[in-house]
């Protein structure tokens, strides 16, 4: 019903129908999600067959909501309406725009629809019409190579993840020995509605029609939704057992690339070549949330296997750490956010794998709090917000000064009041401050992973919760040496003249926003940018044209202030969300805690964990050093950058190139893969091809000889009739009698 | 059982289609616009009464006829079922496609009134099979169409080419009805009935060695009927006959004729089991199955070596042929259901590629594949559409032929033992057609069109760069205004009828080969009633 929303307003030009549409959207979404709040039961309905198979077997598009799909619904439609409003600025001026709105619609709409999917298939189709729309959106600015290569890249590396997922899925159809596995759609349903969910002769009768009951060894029948993980136990696999352990971890390689995840990463921070609109939208809140999500929906069933769970907190608490680094030393202020992004989306994916770690296999039924796919929900939840707030903050910068490179600005806060303040709030949330929504739900994911680590025991966990806590330092560090570079300080430093080596015009044609048109080849150039800005991929130090005609960087118009303090207010508040009564019924597992003193959902019978209030106070010190560095570097104007030739030069440089995973990633294409398809080609060319040829030789000669039989003669036709007929009744009246030779009764009884 | 007289109303139509152009023609009346417009609201108004008859629940219905007309004993020649009306519903797609897309035809002098009467008798022989429950009855109704079709391919007097064909497939036509009809007198000797129920349940009198009888018989009548199908021997009048016909006639013959004769095959078939006793039933399947293959092979490695299209497209029938008679010899539901669901596809399919070989025959494109050339640059929407169907055909998914071939196929595998032979042999066969589709495709998309110096359909690039648009390449970022413009000159030049005709058959295709759920369960449910009752 959102798809349809959505899908309407495809190919509509005006900006203002999409914000409509998103509006009602939204609305639809927040009403779906209400009404989820008080369900006694996920709203399923599975009565639409898309593609029935002869053996019975139905391919259904059925509609789920469940209490993290209806999360997700709040999370993609609230920022999916301000994205969308602030794109009628910032886009204004844009070539395509059509294009533009279509496209960003057509993502909201399988984003929607792959939040509200059912099956496993469902899920695939809407997955790729994700991926494929971010493909289409990361390159709008197709005449600018770096764009039209960053979407290329985009979607290889998804793609490679993708693989992986159906390779995942695979398995479970395999295992489930059906073709419709419905997803584990979570332990989310079944913790949600603890003991007395998901009756085995269900209310809604659709649920039974999908043909999975499934016992459990306490007795329990299942609902569907279990049925993947239920039915791989059922045939006894152990925890340790090789098929569910692969099956996690193909899944988590499609999770990896969609939410970018070590070692599938890369294309993030490239995919900023996209409008900040679409980074805000698609590599902040939404679509990289796709791959949590995959992963906390599928979390009960990762929890069958331990390998998956540990190998999930491991990538997530490295990739946390991983990306924080080279947030270090990017100068670009959207690279900067976009690294944190990957680094804040391994937190989400560690505290799944670490909910995973701690599902209770005996019956995952029963506590609701033993499956906590929701901590890391309630971090993807509050994270959107606040990432949506530093991109489009960074955004507003970025129009008004026109450059993306940090030590550019400076200065900015008394130009930019609004922006400068949002930007604060949300660096201040991402860093994990109190009382902004960060500090909660970053910290009940520590807390989760501790909690894993304990339990388990293994030291592998401590050392990724380790990397993890490191990774909150350099959060607070690259955050705020970010702030600190584009607003702090007296005044603007100045910006360098223009650079007539890059050759693109005169400046004087450069200065005017319509420019764009005119050297196609540069990057985007929103609205009201007096500067055109080439940034390239790697080092964004484009030629910043000085002002002629403007009077300085200020704040954005009300189309694009209205969605940050939107946002700001959303990054101070979503924390205390869970403080609602019933939204816990969307985040399960979730018990709200403030430096281990519990405060709402609390397990019963636990109201101080010292540990917690540890683990609170360490995260919170940690931020707060950062913070202080990132001041004692940057802090009020200065600049300090790496000198050349220092101890320091080295390390920058291989964090600037990325830890030159690019370069081993070409060189792996160029090479490996390269040598591999010579291999085939020669193959394919000596072997295949000439068996083929063979093939077709024989087929040649045989059509030959058979056209020679196609005289045009009728009486030959005629004759052949005659053969045909002659064969039938040899065939049944001599060769069938002789076959049956007596054994059965005889085919010539009257003789 | 009295059956209300409205039931009869397609047939009614059809009829009164027949009957009024030939009178139109007698009022010389013969503007095509007039004539062809009657024909294609009448198919129209018959369409939409069998698809209303079929919205209701599977049934089955035998009406009473007066004793007299043909006396078939306990039950009347006529029965309305579900799987029947389905099929009347292919039929008059087929003639519905055909008489709205021949509206872009030129002017003949008393032409337009001749094909369209005669199409319309035609389909009032195949609504006819589809409401059979006697085997005289059937095989009457078969020779409506066939007499219908064989004028029907003579209709342009002038054209020598399809005299002859029209000849041929007389001659031919001549020889598999007299083997019917002495196959259908054998039958009758053998059971005393010629009603399909009657076979179907009691055994063959014993005492006159009615079954050798029956046998023959059977074998009589599945050659007759398998010229209709153009199964593999007696498919040879086939190719000369869609060669020579003109375009639009043999859209209607792959279209329509030939379902006939399919769906004339499945009721002999169905009501032939009784013939076998217990443990030999399998001959009847091995039969059918050694037909299917023998029938599938041919036509595609025939169509492998084939120069020009429409010979091309006539073994690619052949070989579509061949895969729906996998449903039949496998004959259980999901088969039945596969063939019937191909059977539209093959409507679509062949329908639309006859007619774009109509369309590119029109603006002077010459009948060889190598005359297709560049096409998806100067006709971008045509071309592309015929692509469709082509991909279709090959079975690719996301189209209707896919559906189709994978239901049949899934079906054999389904059926087990040794269906599972002729699932791979259709695997394979679909293999080496592609072959000879992508070639097709090659050569329109991937070869730079002819120059005009060689052309020789100059006319047509003329034509399409008048409107000041097909100057500029396509690649080269046309405005919007100039794509307009060649598509209305793509339109112009091809007939909006016979475009949008194109267009849609593509177009269908897509949509249900994208969602064919509907379909499939129509199919599903006509099938397993039409197993459950008997034709």
């Amino acid at each position: 019903m959102i798809l349809g929303l959505g899908g309407r307003s495809l190919g509509k030009i005006h900006g203002w129908l999409a914000v409509a549409f998103e509006g009602a959207a939204l609305l639809t979404g927040l009403w779906i999600a209400l009404t989820e709040l008080g369900a006694a039961h996920p709203y399923h309905d599975a009565s639409f067959v898309w593609l029935g198979l002869p053996d019975g077997t139905n391919f259904v598009m059925g509609t789920l909501v469940s209490p993290l799909g209806a999360l997700m619904l709040i999370v993609v439609n609230v920022v999916g309406l301000l994205v969308v409003l602030y794109s009628n600025e910032y886009m204004a001026h844009e070539d395509g725009l059509p294009r533009y709105y279509a496209e960003l619609m057509l993502f909201l709409a399988a984003m929607n629809g792959l939040v509200l999917s059912d099956n496993y298939l469902e899920f695939i189709l809407m997955w790729e019409l994700v991926g494929v729309c971010s493909y289409l959106l990361i390159g709008f600015f197709w005449r600018k190579p770096e764009a039209a290569s960053a979407a290329k890249k985009a979607f290889i590396v998804t793609r490679v993840g993708d693989v992986l997922f159906f390779l995942g899925v695979f398995i479970f159809f395999s295992s489930l020995g059906h073709l419709t596995a419905p997803p584990t759609l979570a332990g989310t349903v079944a913790s949600t509605y603890p003991g007395t969910s998901c009756p085995a002769s269900p209310v809604d009768p659709s649920w039974s029609c999908l043909g999975f009951t499934f016992t459990l060894p306490n007795g329990n029948s299942d609902t569907p939704f279990l049925s993947a993980g239920a039915a791989l136990q059922a045939a006894n696999y152990g925890r340790s057992s090789w098929l569910p352990t692969l099956a996690g971890l193909l899944i988590l390689g499609g999770a990896a690339g969609k939410s970018a995840q070590f070692p599938l990463h890369t294309w993030l921070p490239d995919a900023m070549e996209g409008p900040t609109t679409v980074s805000a939208l698609i590599h902040a809140a939404t679509m990289v949330a796709a791959g949590i999500y995959l992963l906390a929906i599928t979390s009960i069933y990762i929890g069958f296997t331990l390998t998956a769970a540990v190998v999930i907190v491991g990538i997530g608490g490295f990739t946390s750490f991983f990306a924080g680094t080279m947030g270090l030393a990017s100068p670009d202020i959207k690279r900067v956010i976009a690294y944190s992004t990957i680094s804040q989306l391994g937190y989400m994916a560690m505290g799944v794998g670490a909910s995973s770690v701690i599902v209770d296999l005996t019956n995952p039924l029963a506590d609701a709090t033993l499956n906590a796919s929701g901590v890391p929900m309630f971090h993807l939840f509050t994270h959107a917000f606040f990432k949506a707030l530093l991109f489009l903050s960074a955004g507003a910068v970025i129009h008004a000064v026109g450059t993306q490179d940090i030590f550019k600005m400076g200065g900015l806060r008394k130009a930019m009041p609004i922006t400068s303040t949002a930007m604060l709030v949300g660096g201040l949330a991402l860093s994990g401050i109190p009382p902004f929504a960060g500090f909660f739900s970053k910290d009940d994911v520590l807390g989760l992973t501790w909690k894993a680590a304990t339990q388990d025991g293994s030291w592998m966990l401590y050392a990724f919760f380790g990397f993890a806590l490191l990774g909150v330092l350099l959060t607070a560090l690259y955050t705020f040496r970010l702030w600190f570079l584009v607003f702090s300080g007296a005044s603007s430093r100045d910006l360098p003249p223009a650079d007539e080596g890059h050759g693109h015009g005169a400046p004087a044609a450069l200065a005017s926003s319509s420019a764009s048109e005119a050297h196609g080849g540069t990057k985007e150039t929103p609205a009201g940018a007096t500067h055109s800005v080439l940034a390239s991929s790697s080092a964004p130090s484009g030629p910043a044209h000085s002002p002629a005609v403007h009077s300085g960087p200020r704040d954005p118009s009300w189309i694009m202030s209205v969605p940050l303090v939107v946002l700001a207010t959303l990054a101070i508040v979503a924390g205390f969300i869970p403080l609602i009564p019933g939204f816990s019924n969307l985040l399960p597992g979730l018990s709200w805690t403030v430096m281990g003193e519990c405060v709402s959902h609390c397990p019963s019978g636990a109201a101080f964990d010292p540990t917690d209030a540890m683990l609170g106070g360490l995260s919170l010190a940690l931020a707060v050093v950062g913070i202080l560095i990132a001041w004692s570097f940057w802090g009020n104007g200065k600049v300090y950058r790496i000198p050349t030739g220092s101890a320091l030069a080295v390390p920058h440089r291989i964090l600037l190139r990325k830890y030159y995973f690019d370069e081993v990633y070409d060189g792996f294409a160029t090479h490996v893969i390269l040598g591999i398809s010579r291999g085939a080609d020669w193959v394919d060319r000596y072997i295949i091809d000439g068996t083929i040829r063979g093939i077709e030789e024989i087929f040649s000669q045989a059509s030959k000889t058979g056209r020679r039989l196609q005289t045009g003669v009728v009486s030959n036709y005629a004759a052949w009739v005659v053969v045909g007929l002659l064969a039938f009744l040899v065939f049944f009246l001599y060769v069938v009698p002789w076959l049956v030779s007596g054994a059965h009764v005889s085919l010539t009884p009257g003789l | 059982m009295q059956v209300p007289v409205a039931a009869y109303l397609p047939e009614a139509l059809a009829l009164a289609a027949a009957l009024l152009t030939f009178l139109m023609d007698a009022a010389g009346v013969r503007q095509r616009v007039v004539v062809g417009s009657f024909s294609v609201v009448l198919y129209v108004l018959a369409l939409i009464s069998v698809l209303g008859d079929l919205s209701v629940a599977p049934f089955s219905i035998f009406a009473t006829v007066p004793k007299g007309l043909i006396d078939t004993g306990a039950v009347g020649p006529i029965q309305f079922s579900s799987f029947g009306l389905l099929w009347q519903a292919i039929f008059l797609s087929a003639s519905l496609l055909v008489a709205f897309a021949s509206l872009s035809e030129g002017e003949g002098e008393r032409e337009v009134p001749i094909f369209y009467g005669l199409l319309a008798l035609a389909t009032l022989g195949t609504l006819l099979v589809g409401l059979s429950a006697d085997l005289i009855f059937l095989l009457l109704s078969v020779e409506v169409t066939g007499i219908s079709t064989y004028v029907l391919v003579a209709y342009a007097r002038k054209d020598a080419r399809a005299l002859e064909a029209s000849m041929k497939f007389y001659l031919i036509g001549a020889l598999s009805t007299a083997i019917s009809f002495f196959g259908a007198s054998l039958i009758y000797g053998a059971y005393g009935s010629t009603a399909l129920s009657h076979l179907r349940d009691l055994p063959p009198s014993a005492t006159v060695g009615g079954t050798q009888m029956a046998l023959v018989g059977l074998g009589l009548l599945t050659v007759g009927l398998g010229f209709k199908v153009t199964a593999v021997p007696f498919h040879m009048w086939a190719v000369d006959v869609y060669d020579g016909a003109p375009d639009h006639v043999s859209a209607y013959l792959a279209a329509g004729s030939k379902k006939m004769g399919l769906l004339a095959v499945l009721v002999v078939f169905a009501a032939s089991v009784s013939i076998f006793r217990e443990g030999s039933a399998w001959a009847l399947y091995v039969a059918f199955s050694g037909l299917a293959v023998v029938t599938m092979t041919v036509g595609n490695v025939l169509a492998l070596q084939q120069r020009t299209m429409k010979r091309m497209l006539a073994y690619s029938s052949i070989s579509q042929a061949g895969y729906m008679l996998i449903g039949l010899a496998v004959a259980t539901p999901a088969s039945l259901a596969g063939t019937t669901i191909q059977a539209v596809a093959h409507v679509l399919m062949k329908g639309g590629a006859f007619l774009f070989v109509a369309a590119m025959a029109s603006i002077g494109v010459g009948n060889r594949i190598d005359d297709y050339r560049g096409l998806g640059h100067t006709h971008p929407a045509t071309t592309a559409s015929f692509a469709i169907l082509l991909l279709s055909l090959a079975g690719i998914p996301l189209t209707l032929g896919f559906v189709g071939k994978f239901y049949i196929f899934a079906s054999a595998v389904q059926a087990q033992g040794l269906f599972i032979f002729l699932a791979i042999a259709g695997l394979l066969n679909s293999a080496v057609s592609v072959f000879y589709y992508a070639r097709v495709l090659r050569i329109m998309y991937m070869v730079e069109p002819q120059t005009s110096s060689q052309g020789r359909w100059t006319p047509a690039v003329a034509h399409l760069a008048d409107p000041g648009a097909g100057s500029t390449p396509p690649s080269a970022g046309s405005s919007k205004g100039a794509n307009l413009g060649r598509f209305r000159a793509e339109i112009q030049a091809l007939g909006l009828a016979r475009w949008s005709a194109i267009v849609a058959c593509a177009a269908l295709t897509i949509i249900l080969g994208i969602y064919p759920t509907p379909l499939i369960d129509l199919a599903n449910n006509a099938a397993a009633h039409f197993l459950a009752t008997g034709p």
